[in-house]
C-alpha cells in the first residue's frame, strides 16, 4: 500500500527526514511513532502529496508521487494534525462539499454522508455549525471527511491528540473497527494507543527510522522488564550473588522490612532471567515472598530507541 | 470548467457571503456610493454640463479610492486564512488541481466584487425615476463603464490573490496588494508630467483613469482590454508558481 525508499526532505534550516525507507502492506494497521519534531508529520504530508519530497521514491496506494499526485489523493483518506475545518459550515454541508471534491458520484453523496455520519457518531450534530462543536466532535468530523470517499488507505496524523480519556477510548474503538477492512497508518505519541490498535510500529527519531517491527518483536529488543524479588537473606551477600548471575545486568536494593529485603533485578537486553534467579533462590534456600516481572512496555522501547 | 471548480467556487462565494466582512463592505460601499452619487447629481444641478451622471460618477475620486481600498480587503483572506488555520492542507490533499483552487478563489472574489457595484446601478435607477427620464440612459457607455470596472477589478483581484498566497498574515497581504495596486494606479498620473513622448505613450497605456473616461464616454478601445486581461493572467500564473513551491512555507 505504501512503499517509501530513501525519502529525504530538506528545509532551508536543515533536514527533517533523512533517507528513510519503509513499507506498509495492504490490510495492516501501522503505528508511526516518534517524539515531537521527529519528522512524523512531514513524512505524512509527503505521503499525501501535500509537500514535495526532496529526494526518494514514493508509491502510495498503487500510484507514484509526485507524478500521480491526483490519483494518490483520490485513494487516500487523510486526517491532518489538529483537524483544520471550515468553522462556518454545517457538519452535513461540509461532508457533502468534501464528498463532491473527492469525486463521490452525485447519486451516492447523500448515502455516503449518511453512512459516515453514522459511522463516526455524528448523526446528532449533523445540522450543527462546525465552529460550535467540541474538540471531540471536530476530530470525528475530520475522520468522517477522511472516510467520505471510502478510501482503501487511511493516513491519520495524531487522531486522538487533545481528546479526553472517554473520547480517546471511543475513538480507538472506531479506528480498530475501520482497520478491519482498510490499511491504516497512524501517527501518535500516545504509546498505549499503538499497543491497543496496531500490530506493527515504525519508530522514527530525528528524521531516521530507528525500528520497524511488530510490537512483540520490538518488546524483545529492550531489557525485557525488571524482576522484583523479596527474600529473607543477608542483604549484601544476596545482592552480590544476584549480580554475579550471567544474564543479570544490574541489581538495585529497594527496601528492607525486618529481615526481608527486596531487589529489582534487571536483565541484559533480550534475556529472560526468571529461571536463573529462581535457581539461585532455591540453591541458597532463601525464603521467598514476592517474585514478579514488569512486562516490557512499548514505552520502554520507545524511550530506549529515541533517547539522546 | 470542472466539477471541482464549481464545488470550490460555491464554497468560496459562500464563505465570503457568510463572513461579517462581506456585509460591512456592502453597507459601506452603498453608503459611500450613495454619497458620491449625490455629489455627482449636485454637480450636474449647477448648470448645463457636457457629461452624463455616470461619466462623472466613474471619474470622481470616491470611486477610485474605494476601488483601491476595497480589493485588498476582499482578497487578503483568500489564501492567508487557509494557511493560518491550516485548512489549506485539507484542501490540497483532496484530489483537486492547484489551478482549480486558484481559479475558484479568483472567481468567488470576482462574484462578490461585482455584487458590490449593484448599489451604484440602483443610484442611477433612482436618478432616472426622479428626473422622469429627462436624459435617457446611454446604454453603450454604461455597459462599457461596467466592463471597465470588471476588467480593472479582475487585475486588482488577481494582484490581491497573489499577495494573499505570499503570507499567512492577512494584514501583510492586504498591505502588499494595496501597495502594488496603488502604485499601478498612480503611476498613470505621471503621464501628465513626462515630456518624452515614448514614455508618455507607455504611461497612458496603463492610465486607468483616462481609460475609464473614454470608456464611460462610449469610446471602446481594445488596448486596455488586452492590458487588464494579460495582467490578470500574469498574476494568476504567479500565484500558481508560488503555490507549487509551497515547501518554502515549511
Amino acid at each position: 500500500m505504501i512503499r517509501v525508499e530513501n525519502l529525504t526532505k530538506k528545509y532551508a534550516g536543515g533536514e527533517a527526514v533523512r533517507g528513510i525507507s519503509f513499507s506498509v502492506e495492504k490490510g495492516e494497521v501501522v503505528g508511526f511513532l516518534g517524539p515531537n519534531g521527529a519528522g512524523k508529520s512531514t513524512t505524512m504530508r509527503i505521503l499525501t502529496g501535500f509537500l514535495p519530497a526532496t529526494d526518494g521514491q514514493i508509491e502510495v496506494a498503487g500510484a507514484k508521487l509526485p507524478e500521480e499526485s491526483l490519483l494518490v489523493r483520490q485513494r487516500i483518506g487523510y486526517m491532518p494534525e489538529n483537524v483544520p475545518l471550515y468553522p462556518e459550515m454545517r457538519v452535513e454541508e461540509f461532508l457533502e462539499y468534501r464528498g463532491r471534491l473527492k469525486r463521490v458520484a452525485r447519486k451516492e453523496i447523500t448515502e455516503r454522508v449518511g453512512l459516515v455520519l453514522d459511522q463516526c457518531g455524528l448523526s446528532d450534530v449533523r445540522k450543527k455549525i462546525i465552529g460550535t462543536l467540541s474538540k471531540g466532535f471536530r476530530q470525528r468530523v475530520g475522520l468522517a471527511d477522511a472516510l467520505i470517499h471510502n478510501p482503501p488507505l487511511l493516513i491519520l496524523d495524531e487522531p486522538t491528540a487533545g481528546l479526553d480519556p472517554h473520547q480517546i477510548r471511543s475513538f480507538r474503538e472506531l479506528i480498530k473497527d475501520l482497520g478491519r477492512d482498510r490499511t491504516i497508518l497512524l501517527s501518535t505519541h500516545i504509546l498505549s494507543e499503538v499497543e491497543m490498535v496496531c500490530r506493527r510500529a515504525i519508530i522514527i527519531n530525528r528524521g531516521k527510522i530507528e525500528a520497524s517491527d511488530t510490537l512483540a518483536n520490538l518488546a524483545k529488543r529492550v531489557q525485557s522488564g525488571a524482576l522484583q524479588v523479596e527474600v529473607k537473606a543477608d542483604p549484601v551477600g544476596a545482592r552480590e550473588k544476584l549480580a554475579k548471575l550471567s544474564e543479570v545486568g544490574g541489581v538495585v536494593e529497594l527496601n528492607r522490612v525486618g529481615e526481608w529485603v527486596s531487589f529489582e533485578v534487571t536483565a541484559l537486553p533480550g534475556k529472560d532471567i526468571r529461571g536463573e534467579v529462581d535457581d539461585l533462590i532455591k540453591r541458597e534456600n532463601w525464603p521467598l515472598r514476592d517474585f514478579r516481572r514488569e512486562k516490557a512496555r512499548l514505552e520502554d522501547v520507545f524511550v530506549e530507541l529515541t533517547q539522546e | 470548467m470542472t466539477r471541482a471548480f464549481w464545488t470550490l467556487w460555491k464554497r468560496e462565494a459562500g464563505a465570503i457571503l457568510l463572513s461579517p466582512i462581506a456585509w460591512v463592505l456592502l453597507t459601506c460601499m452603498a453608503l459611500i456610493n450613495g454619497f458620491s452619487f449625490s455629489q455627482c447629481v449636485a454637480y450636474l444641478g449647477q448648470g448645463v454640463r457636457e457629461f452624463t451622471v455616470m461619466q462623472i460618477y466613474f471619474y470622481i475620486f470616491h470611486f477610485w479610492f474605494l476601488l483601491i481600498i476595497l480589493v485588498p480587503i476582499l482578497t487578503m483572506r483568500l489564501f492567508s486564512e487557509e494557511y493560518k488555520t491550516g485548512t489549506i492542507e485539507m484542501l490540497l490533499t483532496a484530489p483537486v488541481r492547484d489551478g482549480d483552487v486558484i481559479l475558484s478563489k479568483f472567481a468567488g472574489a470576482l462574484t462578490f466584487y461585482l455584487l458590490l457595484w449593484i448599489p451604484s446601478l440602483l443610484g442611477l435607477a433612482v436618478f432616472q425615476v426622479v428626473t422622469h427620464n429627462a436624459v435617457p440612459v446611454a446604454w453603450i457607455p454604461l455597459g462599457l463603464s461596467y466592463l471597465m470596472v470588471t476588467l480593472v477589478g479582475m487585475l486588482y483581484l488577481s494582484i490581491g490573490l497573489f499577495t494573499s498566497v505570499l503570507s499567512k498574515n492577512q494584514a501583510v497581504s492586504a498591505m502588499l496588494s494595496f501597495t502594488i495596486i496603488a502604485l499601478l494606479f498612480f503611476t498613470g498620473f505621471l503621464s501628465y508630467l513626462v515630456r518624452d513622448p515614448g514614455w508618455r505613450e507607455v504611461l497612458t497605456y496603463i492610465f486607468t483613469l483616462e481609460q475609464m473616461r473614454s470608456f464611460s464616454a462610449g469610446q471602446f478601445d481594445s488596448r486596455p482590454v488586452v492590458f487588464y486581461l494579460s495582467g490578470t493572467l500574469f498574476f494568476l500564473c504567479l500565484t500558481q508558481r508560488v503555490m507549487a513551491n509551497r515547501t518554502l512555507r515549511g
